[in-house]
């Protein structure tokens, strides 16, 4: 009895199931009979508004002579809560390796150095611009921001940002306001950054302009060191105007103040000292029985405090498809390094789902007004001195090319070929005796390749 | 159509647009003169008018025929062109006024599909018996339109018949077609939800604009033609995706008639599908 | 640059209230992914880093992603 009732229990359980069958099969028959036309092979592509937007890219940086080399990667992610509350995330991962200049010039004969840590020497063949080891070094960063409408035409940002490597740590925040005025035709903003950096550098502090010293042993400390560490705050000010233009071009036009203090100096950094008259290094030989410099080397010192004044400006104009965008920013600082920069892209479509976008940037800068190319040997010494290259006077010039194409999932594959070339010049005023004429500036060229997917979730 | 049609083309020529545009609209309007039950000269009067006589019909009206008699089969009666004549009953104006027992139970005896005689490509009806084309020829019309539109061009369309709406094709660069489906709240401007349709069809079925309150309650417009009432607990508002626009709005329909069951017919079925319920 | 900052906001000021602007229905064009302002986001993060690194000036464009021991 049992057995019978449970059957027909079943029964019933498979008569309702059967009734609950799905009809979409004959329903979509059904439709295709209807209208005549094939059954489509294709399933519907229809998904409520992707929520997740990330840009993913992996990128090689590679400079000629085998100077610096650099490996990343980098994901940026937008994630749309609606209500226009967005959420930013942004990670990379850097590995550095090889080696750059360190400020010392070029000299006829062979120098050695001794290395930042001051247990080991290094050494520059004749006529070489001297380069110093970079160390094997990964950055981590990390960059959180958070975006939301405050009231009808207000929108308010917040971000916090840390990045982290061997001898460099960056923790900072930024807030900002936005108002639309004009049918939001008009959008003025403003915004305010704050970050602190700690720098660390293998062997210590160097004291200011302090002579490289001979080799030490592992448990003295070089004499020419202060503190292991020092710090560095930066204070940024924004100000901002978007204004649509027309159907097709938009300006933005931004207004930057900085103000950075603190420790400011490239630890790494140093200076030759050469004759007054000649120009030529002063030599010298290391203490009987020690591995040392074969030269005057000093490291360098830059003032503690930097203010900067930018105003930047770009405009997009689509021309039937195609997007214009021309950028410019000069620049202006109390330290006297005054730049220029002019920027262009073209966003050209073709085909249904690929884009070709040239680009071309060009940079120039005036000199610091502490930069030399190489110190006197007179006293007194000057209150600061350096003889990075990035604070010469220097032009740039990048050529690059940007391939895209979106695939039918509406994500986009993309690759990019960039080729930079930067010349740096000594000002005649900075160039002593022999000098002149003959002055062997840290030119380099570099590469960059980048592969990138940019995908919606 | 019941609501503002539209046709958006991705052509950079003018001409072109406009051609598509005048194609879409005539077919509309074929469609529409061709299956209303508003009109007193089209196939479907003769129907509703002959008194019990057969009447034959047109290769396309057939195949609508058939097509209603498979959905009436495959939705166990729920979804029935004959329950048309209900409307005598009942008026959806955002009103209070609700019909009778007795005026219902009236009109009941004139619904049924079964009671209707139906051999291709002979229909009779019984007499005071009406069809009623109103749940599938807005959809039907949309993928005629489409299809045209298609054939005509191969330029990116989307064809919009007051919420019912299917596209040709994705557009350049394969981007999706960017569609709002409106809120259950009158009153709210903003979509309630944004969906990214690359190909296929959308098809809306909702209470916002035709319904009755009951009580505080507001009734569906969809009757349930067993009981000549609204459908109990329906959602406010359906949306399903499916690659005609045909089959979404048989969908929708199906859903709203299945009351508090709509969210899972629609996951069975395996359906892209967003539901709205009020508070 | 005070001259030049005074001269940008004036300018500013002036467009606020010129006629310079779409109407709503006008905006299909500037609501394209390619005419946003933050497009290509991750290129230019890159790029504004390595600019950082060699050359002596960064920034002007928006905050963001600061920091690093190489200049």
């Amino acid at each position: 009895m049992a057995g019978a009732a449970s059957a027909a229990a079943a029964a019933g359980v498979t008569d309702m199931a059967d009734k609950e069958m799905k009809i979409g099969a004959a329903l979509a028959a059904a439709t295709c009979s209807l209208l005549g036309t094939a059954t489509p092979g294709v399933s519907i592509a229809a998904d409520a508004e992707p929520k997740w937007d990330v840009e993913s890219a992996f990128l090689y940086y590679g400079e000629s002579d085998d100077r610096v080399n650099d490996l990343s990667l980098s994901a940026h992610a937008t994630r749309d809560f609606g209500d226009e509350r967005t959420l930013g995330l942004d990670l990379s991962v850097d590995s550095l390796t090889g080696a750059s200049p360190s400020g010392a010039i070029a000299s006829g004969g062979a120098q050695t150095f001794t290395s930042p840590s001051g247990r080991e020497t290094y050494r520059t063949p004749a006529g070489e611009i001297p380069l110093d080891d970079t160390f094997l070094d990964t950055r981590f960063a990390l960059n959180g921001s958070w975006s939301q409408p405050l009231a009808r035409l207000y929108t308010v940002n917040a971000g916090l940002g840390f990045s982290s490597e061997y001898d460099y740590q960056h923790i900072g925040a930024n807030f900002g306001l936005t108002r639309d005025f004009n049918q939001r035709n008009t959008t003025l903003s403003a915004a305010l950054a704050y970050a602190q950096d700690t720098v660390k550098p293998v062997g210590g502090i160097p004291l200011p302009l302090a002579q490289m010293t001979d080799v030490v042993d592992d448990d003295v400390s070089p004499g020419n060191r202060g503190d292991g560490s020092d710090t560095k705050n930066v204070l940024d000010v924004l100000l901002g105007v978007t204004q649509v233009l027309g159907r097709h071009s938009v300006l933005r036009v931004n207004l930057s103040y900085s103000d950075s203090s603190g420790y400011l100096t490239d630890p790494y950094k140093i200076l030759s000292v050469v004759d007054p008259v000649t120009g030529d290094l002063i030599g010298r030989t290391p203490a009987p029985g020690a591995s040392g410099p074969t030269g005057v080397y000093l490291h360098e010192s830059r003032p503690d405090s930097r203010r900067k004044e930018a105003l930047y400006a770009e405009l997009r104009h689509d021309f039937s498809g195609k997007v214009l965008q021309v950028g410019y920013r000069y620049s202006t600082d109390d330290w006297e390094v005054d730049s220029h920069t002019v920027e262009s892209r073209l966003r050209l479509p073709f085909g249904s789902s690929s884009y070709l976008e040239p680009h071309v940037r060009y940079y120039q800068q005036t000199a610091a007004s502490f930069y030399r190319y190489s110190l006197a040997n007179v006293t007194p010494l000057p209150g600061f001195a350096s003889a990075d290259a990035r604070l010469s006077e220097m032009n740039a010039l990048t050529f690059g090319l940007k391939y895209g194409h979106v695939n039918a999932g509406g994500n986009e594959w993309n690759a990019r070929l960039e080729l930079y070339r930067q010349t740096a010049k000594a000002p005649n005023e900075v160039l002593i005796g022999n000098q002149i004429g003959n002055a062997q500036m840290p030119d380099f060229d570099a590469v960059i390749l980048q592969f990138g997917y940019h995908f919606k979730l | 159509m019941g609501g503002p049609c539209e046709v958006l083309a991705e052509v950079a020529d003018e001409t072109e647009a406009r051609k598509i545009t005048e194609s879409v609209a005539a077919c509309a309007w074929r469609v529409e003169n061709k299956f209303s039950r508003y009109r007193s000269d089209n196939i479907v009067a003769r129907i509703n008018t002959a008194g019990g006589k057969p009447v034959e019909v047109d290769v396309e009206t057939a195949n609508l025929l058939d097509f209603a008699a498979l959905m009436h089969r495959l939705s166990d009666g729920l979804f029935d062109i004959t329950s048309g004549v209900l409307r005598k009953a009942w008026t959806f104006d955002g009103g209070r006024r609700l019909p009778t027992q007795s005026g219902i139970d009236a009109l009941l005896p004139l619904v049924g599909w079964s009671k209707v005689r139906w051999v291709r490509p002979m229909i009779a009806l019984s007499p005071g018996m009406e069809i009623d084309f109103g749940g599938i020829g807005k959809e039907y019309a949309v993928d005629q339109a489409t299809q045209l539109a298609a054939q005509m061009s191969s330029a990116a369309v989307l064809v919009n018949f007051g919420g019912d709406l299917a596209v040709t094709r994705s557009r350049k660069e394969n981007r999706a077609w960017r569609v709002g489906i409106e809120s259950i709240d009158a009153g709210d401007r903003r979509a309630a939800m944004l969906v990214d349709l690359a190909a296929g069809a959308l098809s809306t079925s909702g209470d916002t604009y035709r319904y009755v309150e009951s009580e505080g309650r507001r009734l569906s417009h969809i009757l349930d033609p067993r009981t000549g009432w609204p459908v109990n607990g329906a959602p406010r508002s359906v949306t399903v995706a499916a690659p005609t626009c045909t089959n979404a709005g048989m969908l929708t329909t199906l859903a709203m008639l299945r009351g508090p069951g709509a969210e899972a017919f629609l996951e069975s079925e395996g359906v892209r599908h967003w539901v709205q319920r009020g508070t | 640059m005070r001259k030049l900052i005074l001269f940008v906001l004036a300018c500013a000021a002036l467009e606020g209230c010129a006629s310079l602007g779409v109407q709503p229905w006008e905006r299909e064009v500037l609501a394209r992914d390619d005419m946003q302002l933050d497009t290509n986001a991750l290129d230019t993060a890159f790029d504004d880093h390595i600019y950082f690194s060699k050359e002596g000036t960064s920034g002007g464009r928006g905050f963001g992603g600061g920091g690093c021991g190489c200049n």
